[in-house]
């Protein structure tokens, strides 16, 4: 038993894995064309925006703090996407760059803020989340399509029946590998678990909670780029949709709200088990409103599982 | 009083705020300072301040508590429809729904205290599981209209005096007494300054927060019941805004998320300055996009105000 819960704790991925596994075999069970490369395809197109929000904010929480945000970035870059009229190539390469660079310098605005400020991650990005949101409303009062047409072509690519989410998920999944033996990465680890003894070893507070609020941005702006692409529209107010479960989905995924631990397989885990419950509860002929609830439930269930063994492995005697 | 003198305090600053804004406003728009209006604002203050009298208390006690919309929502949703438009069953009915405001209260603080779930997220599960069941329940559609004594409470008036102020003032002074002059107070202060600190000098740690939680709940189903009044009926979403406006009261009152301090005296002004803000619209022919942004600043804005780097200053140059 003990064995068990070591190894569980050095892969806080595996217990989530297994909740998305069982969903998997019983949609399959229920609909088995479910494991066509085009279901595949519409699958992991419709959980890469929650994906994308969510690396950024399993980087923040690894960090120990939290980016509310994300929200704003994402309603404000799709905003930004519809109202780009026709652009050429070379404008596209432009835009797509800018609202990228944009995202950066939000996350770094909000970092600077925190660090000097002594303040605090949830109130500071709760204020820049109104800010952003409002100025999207600004840019684009209501809901529309607008989303230059060459944009949402190439976003709808198949290379050999893979479609563009599949490859950015795989992109992501190397990039992360890579990401996470950098020294930033471990200065963001080691931060997040212990401020105070990271400071006295010297890593920069500042430069650090730069790297990680400016990487949340700028996954922020990739999922609003996204999230537009594959929509065709903007939509000024999405972020609110996805504040909520991008955490949610760091949680489940075994990133712990404490920081000092995070890991990004089981981030995209969680996305999809977010995004899984939606067709769990269509395949059951149930409300629609019933994924909300058992989303709430599985999120819980999650967390308590991860306190137990926790304090049992603290018990027995482990760090 | 004379540590109250030594550094501005951001109660004070946050009083200040509020009364320069409304000499300001009504200097520029006459119309704004007469009685009937600010007898409308002050009404729509009081359903700020009231979510916010639950959300100041967990918050001191280093907790937050983002189940308030849909507690709010259930509220409403409970009293419309099982009153039917008559007045007397209310005798019972408001009680019963205080009561299962305070049960999902108790649920939450059960989770947090007990099982160890950090606040955000079980608060987070909550409100989503709430509002699936609320959906669930009601398929989408809102019950019947609200009784006629409830809109009597919410927004009728005595002589020149709105009703809500004074269901306001009496709900104030009891928070202020239960912060300042019981035990109650005095543990939720240990609590949020130090929960390690609080058990070792033994503060009831677990009933302490549950209890906090329990009369967030109570809180917001009293404001929900009361707005169902001022709308007079219940919708679906109505409890949206307040998780937001909740949270920014306390943060523009003063109050540290991170607990400890503060007081629910600030919160009032906190309620103040954002009702007044919204109030400033119309008369600058702003739109909600608008609205948001300076909603953000002003958070940030006072927060950096009462921020630990700005305040160290004050109190050097103060001896």
């Amino acid at each position: 038993m003990n064995a068990i819960v070591a190894i569980v704790r050095r892969n806080v991925w595996l217990p989530p894995l297994l909740v998305l596994v069982l969903l998997g075999a019983a949609i399959g069970i229920m609909r088995p064309s479910t494991f066509a490369m085009d279901q595949i395809n519409i699958k992991v197109a419709a959980a890469m925006t929650l994906i994308l929000i969510a690396t950024g904010e399993t980087i923040v929480m690894t960090r120990g703090g939290i980016d509310l945000s994300v929200g704003g970035i994402l309603s404000l870059t799709t905003a930004i996407c519809a109202t780009r009229g026709d652009p050429g190539l070379v404008e596209s390469i432009f835009w797509v760059g800018f609202v990228l660079l944009l995202g950066v310098l939000i996350g770094v605005l909000n970092s600077v803020i925190i660090t000097l400020g002594k303040l605090q991650p949830f109130v500071v990005t709760l204020a820049t989340w109104s800010i952003l949101e409002g100025s999207a409303l600004i840019i684009l009062p209501a809901e529309t399509s607008g989303v230059p047409k060459s944009w949402v072509d190439a976003e709808h690519l198949l290379v050999g029946g893979v479609g563009v989410p599949i490859m950015l998920l795989g992109v992501l999944i190397v990039l992360w590998a890579w990401f996470s033996r950098t020294p930033i990465y471990h200065s963001v680890r080691a931060a997040g678990s212990n401020e105070r003894s990271a400071y006295l070893n010297r890593v920069s507070l500042l430069g650090t909670n730069a790297w990680a609020y400016g990487l949340s941005g700028f996954f922020a702006a990739a999922a609003g780029l996204y999230f537009s692409t594959q929509t065709g529209a903007g939509h000024p107010t999405v972020g609110t949709q996805y504040v909520l479960p991008a955490i949610a989905a760091v949680v489940i995924g075994g990133t712990s709200l404490m920081g000092g631990r995070g890991t990004l397989l089981g981030t995209i885990v969680g996305a999809f088990i977010l995004t899984l419950i939606g067709d769990v509860v269509f395949l059951l002929k149930l409300q629609s409103y019933w994924q909300w609830v058992m989303s709430g439930l599985i999120l819980m269930l999650v967390v308590i599982l991860t306190s137990l063994t926790e304090s049992r492995a603290s018990r027995g005697g482990g760090s | 009083m004379t540590r109250w003198l030594r550094a501005p305090s951001p109660i004070l600053l946050a009083y200040a705020a509020a009364l320069l804004l409304f000499v300001l406003v009504s200097l520029y728009s006459p119309g704004f300072a007469n009685p009937a209006h600010v007898a409308t604002l002050v009404t729509l203050a009081a359903f700020i301040g009231i979510v916010a009298i639950g959300q100041t208390i967990v918050i001191v006690g280093g907790g937050i508590d983002l189940s308030v919309p849909w507690v709010m929502n259930s509220a409403a949703i409970l009293v419309t429809a099982l009153a039917h438009g008559q007045n007397w069953p209310l005798l019972w009915i408001v009680p019963l729904v205080l009561l299962s405001g305070c049960a999902v209260g108790v649920i939450n603080g059960i989770g947090i205290a007990f099982l160890r779930v950090p606040p955000i997220v079980m608060t987070m599960s909550v409100n989503v599981i709430a509002q699936g069941l609320l959906l669930i329940v009601t398929r989408g559609f809102p019950p019947p209209l609200a009784p006629p004594a409830l809109t009597f409470i919410a927004a009728g008036k005595l002589g020149p005096v709105p009703v809500m102020l004074l269901v306001w003032a009496v709900l104030a002074t009891a928070v202020v007494l239960v912060e300042r002059r019981t035990a109650f107070g005095r543990y939720l202060y240990a609590l949020g300054s130090s929960r390690a600190v609080a058990t070792l000098s033994g503060v009831p740690v677990a009933r302490t927060t549950v209890t906090a939680y329990a009369i967030s709940g109570i809180t917001a189903a009293l404001a929900g019941i009361l707005l169902t009044g001022y709308s007079r009926q219940a919708y679906l979403g109505m409890g949206d805004p307040y998780l937001f406006t909740s949270i920014a009261a306390v943060a523009i009152g003063g109050v540290s998320i991170l607990g400890g301090t503060g007081s629910y005296l600030g919160t009032i002004a906190g309620a103040l300055v954002l009702t007044i803000l919204t109030g400033v619209l119309p008369i600058f022919r702003l739109d909600a996009g608008a609205l948001r942004i300076i909603y953000g600043l002003v958070i940030l804005v006072t927060v950096f105000i009462s921020a630990p780097p700005l305040r160290e200053l004050f109190r050097r140059r103060g001896r």
